[in-house]
């Protein structure tokens, strides 16, 4: 048990100080608001939690805005928990170490997912933590739900952590064989993710039935057990924190039976996986031949700069994530039949298609902060292109253009996929796609601003220098600070028709792009050449 | 070739890592930088490489200010690491085309020395693999090869025999006095001092920051018949 809490505790230790090291702020006071600058999260989560609270409460069903919230938290916590393990368990440099310690199996996977708990429980805090706050108080203050509700908030990640690792432990030592297993990993992965998003979208699809929805209706609670009835423990935990021992009982023995599994289990899955992947990974691969070739300075930094995303499993799923997102939950919602193409050609949406084509097309600038990582993600090999004969301003700008191929990529495939789906005319594609240069021309060029001023070098797995990173959230404020400035324009206009409007707003958008670049050749070039790796 | 005048870094405007150093190293000579652990010696050459600026003095190479102009003095150099980190997910190969394209280096001339240099170090067939295979004295012999292949006036190691099996640590030996033979210089950090006693025209020694000395091994040892590890663990030994 020691050895457990020494290594859980160096785990815990390393995660906290790597997040408070990566924010790399001097100041004390600047610091302290810095590291609660994701807690602005929890904004747009009151906001939800309140919307379902007062729709429930009308129907007189105030509790089934947890088991609702319950529901969603476990698939976002299956949807983040899936990489994240992905990147300690196999991708993290300190496993090398801990497999040479004198401990056991099961106590180097258990002490590997307490930063997998701290970092799933956050995301819990921000959505059921809400919703148990908000069903405790805004009635009159109900103690023991409240007690109860963070009794269950501290539970609530065993579930889908252990569920993640059940499956993606055997998953990759299936995939992560033979000569192409960066690539299957992604593959592999993105179906996981896929079929994970799938079964929600089917979980919580209410469509049975007639006779079953009357029957459960008819019973107490029928409600309720009609929106858990795919999967109970939503059902234990609304009750448990309701006040019923029976049902609490039932959530925390299920919790416990999925620790007693994955114990069971857990030497099997050290050897079968992790070794397994990490000894794979030394064999010596040859392809090809050698080869004398010249090609130009810029070719090959981007080049460089693009092998790095796509030679890292972690940073390819996030990236090729964050900029699919449309099309994976239009394949999904197509194939579980939520949407329909009918739905597109209707009247009441034609006035908002060119919106919507817009942006589909811009996902990729609006969601993908690329280059607020491009220069964490070199990590400790940064030095190499400083000591090569080439400016600052190029070594920049060469990273830049790599955010720009992979986003105007993902752009023209969204682009063309949508155009497909969606009834759209050549104006429309044209305004679509002015917006989305400025705004791809603009998010690529300011957010190295933020990485030049934040670098992160020195982490320990690629999940921390790409996803558990204050830049991406630095660099998404920014997208909520332009946007809410963009909507703003917009009731401006909302006289004007559409096609003015996105107009204006590509403009307002190549405007900032010139500012931005003043800022980042201007002010940010000799902070980059003070960057110390 | 190189001139290093009155350069300090100062780190959070506390920890004085190197104070006030000068140091000036001629065409055609190889200098050994020795110094104990935390001396300043990895500072001061990430400072002469440009991978760190200096608080304050100037460095120049071949005469041209690294501060001012980055690009034409890194034009002068190439460096070798005390760790072999670089981007690995590329090929041995892939790296070398990399160095060869970013210093401008023709075909032809590419080809002669990337067979030279990693036959010599017997890297040659394990070109075609990724670099994330490589042991660590492989990454160490691929960067020299990398480093050489420009031909560069100044050629900057540290710790290069870290991690070098014999055979390859004389083949290094000889590839540093042969590049000094034929008018290039070479700057270059070790712990091994037997290495910078039979190698180096000139000796710097680096203490606490500041250096200490530096001159040729006679007259550092001043007509004593004292090795340089006995002068060495003499002039840095704390007081």
């Amino acid at each position: 048990m020691n050895k457990f809490i020494a290594l859980t505790k160096i785990q815990i230790k390393d995660f906290f100080s790597k997040y408070t090291q990566h924010l790399n702020v001097k100041n004390k006071f600047l610091g302290i608001l810095t590291m609660l600058l994701p807690a602005l999260l929890i904004l747009p989560a009151i906001q939800l939690a309140l919307t379902l609270y007062d729709s429930f409460s009308m129907i007189g069903y105030p509790e089934l805005t947890i088991t609702y919230i319950y529901i969603a938290n476990v698939m976002l916590m299956l949807f983040a928990g899936i990489p994240f393990i992905i990147s300690i368990f196999f991708y993290s440099k300190d496993l090398r170490l801990i497999a040479t310690l004198p401990v056991k199996e099961d106590t180097i996977v258990f002490s590997k997912l307490a930063s997998v708990y701290i970092y799933l429980l956050a995301i819990g805090c921000f959505f059921l933590g809400t919703s148990v706050v908000i069903y405790g108080t805004i009635d009159g203050v109900k103690v023991l739900s409240l007690i109860l509700g963070i009794m269950a908030l501290l539970i609530s990640p065993l579930l889908p952590m252990i569920i993640s690792t059940l499956i993606v432990l055997p998953f990759m030592s299936l995939i992560g064989r033979g000569r192409k297993r960066n690539m299957l990993v992604i593959v592999g992965n993105l179906v996981l993710i896929a079929i994970v998003i799938g079964v929600q979208l089917l979980m919580t699809r209410i469509q049975m039935q007639p006779d079953a929805i009357n029957n459960l209706l008819s019973q107490e609670d029928g409600l309720l057990r009609l929106i858990g009835h795919k999967f109970p423990p939503s059902i234990w935990l609304t009750k448990m924190i309701q006040g019923s021992l029976l049902d609490g009982g039932l959530f925390i023995l299920l919790n416990l039976a999925f620790i007693v599994v994955l114990k069971l289990f857990a030497k099997k899955l050290y050897s079968a996986a992790l070794l397994k992947f990490n000894q794979e990974g030394s064999a010596l691969i040859e392809k090809g031949k050698i080869y004398y070739k010249s090609r130009s300075i810029g070719i090959q930094i981007i080049k460089r700069h693009i092998a790095i995303i796509t030679s890292n499993p972690t940073f390819l799923l996030n990236t090729v994530l964050t900029m699919f997102i449309p099309i994976l939950m239009f394949v999904l919602t197509s194939l579980t039949g939520e949407l329909s193409g009918d739905l597109f050609n209707s009247e009441a949406l034609e006035p908002y298609i060119i919106y919507i084509y817009t942006i589909v097309v811009s996902t990729p600038a609006i969601m993908g902060s690329l280059s607020a990582t491009a220069i964490t993600r070199e990590g400790k090999a940064f030095w190499e292109t400083k000591v090569l004969p080439i400016s600052a301003r190029d070594n920049i700008k060469y990273r830049i253009y790599t955010t720009l191929i992979i986003n105007f990529t993902g752009s023209i495939i969204l682009g063309v996929a949508a155009a497909y789906y969606l009834p759209v005319n050549f104006t429309m594609i044209l305004l679509a796609a002015a917006f989305c240069i400025a705004t791809t021309l603009f998010f690529s060029t300011i957010d190295i601003a933020i990485n030049i001023q934040r670098p992160l070098l020195n982490w320990s797995s690629p999940t921390a220098a790409v996803k558990n990173n204050l830049n991406i959230m630095l660099s998404l404020l920014l997208r909520v600070i332009t946007g809410g400035i963009g909507f703003l324009l917009y009731k401006m206009m909302s006289s004007l028709g559409a096609n003015t409007i996105i107009g204006v707003l590509s403009a307002f958008f190549i405007i900032l792009y010139i500012v931005a670049i003043y800022i980042v050749y201007g002010i940010y070039e000799r902070k980059f050449v003070d960057i110390a790796p | 070739m190189l001139l290093v005048k009155n350069v300090s870094k100062v780190y959070d405007n506390k920890k004085k890592a190197v104070d006030n150093l000068s140091l000036e190293i001629k065409k055609g000579e190889i200098i050994g930088f020795i110094g104990p652990n935390g001396a300043g010696k990895t500072t001061t050459i990430r400072m002469i490489t440009g991978i760190i600026a200096p608080t304050q003095g100037t460095i120049e190479i071949n005469g041209i200010d690294i501060s001012k102009e980055p690009v034409g003095a890194k034009k002068n150099f190439t460096f070798v690491p005390d760790h072999p980190t670089i981007f690995d997910a590329v090929k041995g190969i892939d790296y070398l085309n990399f160095i060869a394209d970013i210093h401008e280096v023709p075909i032809q001339q590419r080809k002669e020395r990337i067979e030279r240099f990693t036959k010599a170090f017997q890297i040659y067939d394990a070109l075609t693999q990724t670099i994330n295979s490589y042991s660590h004295g492989m990454k160490q012999k691929l960067l020299v090869s990398g480093a050489l292949l420009p031909n560069p006036n100044l050629f900057i190691l540290d710790e290069p025999m870290v991690g070098l099996d014999p055979h390859s640590a004389k083949i290094l030996k000889d590839i540093m006095r042969d590049h000094c033979q034929k008018g290039g210089t070479v700057f270059f950090s070790s712990h091994v001092l037997e290495v910078v006693e039979n190698l180096c025209h000139r000796v710097a020694i680096i203490h606490r920051g500041k250096l200490i000395a530096c001159d040729t091994l006679e007259n550092i040892k001043k007509n004593s018949t004292a090795t340089l590890e006995e002068i060495f663990l003499e002039m840095t030994k704390d007081e």
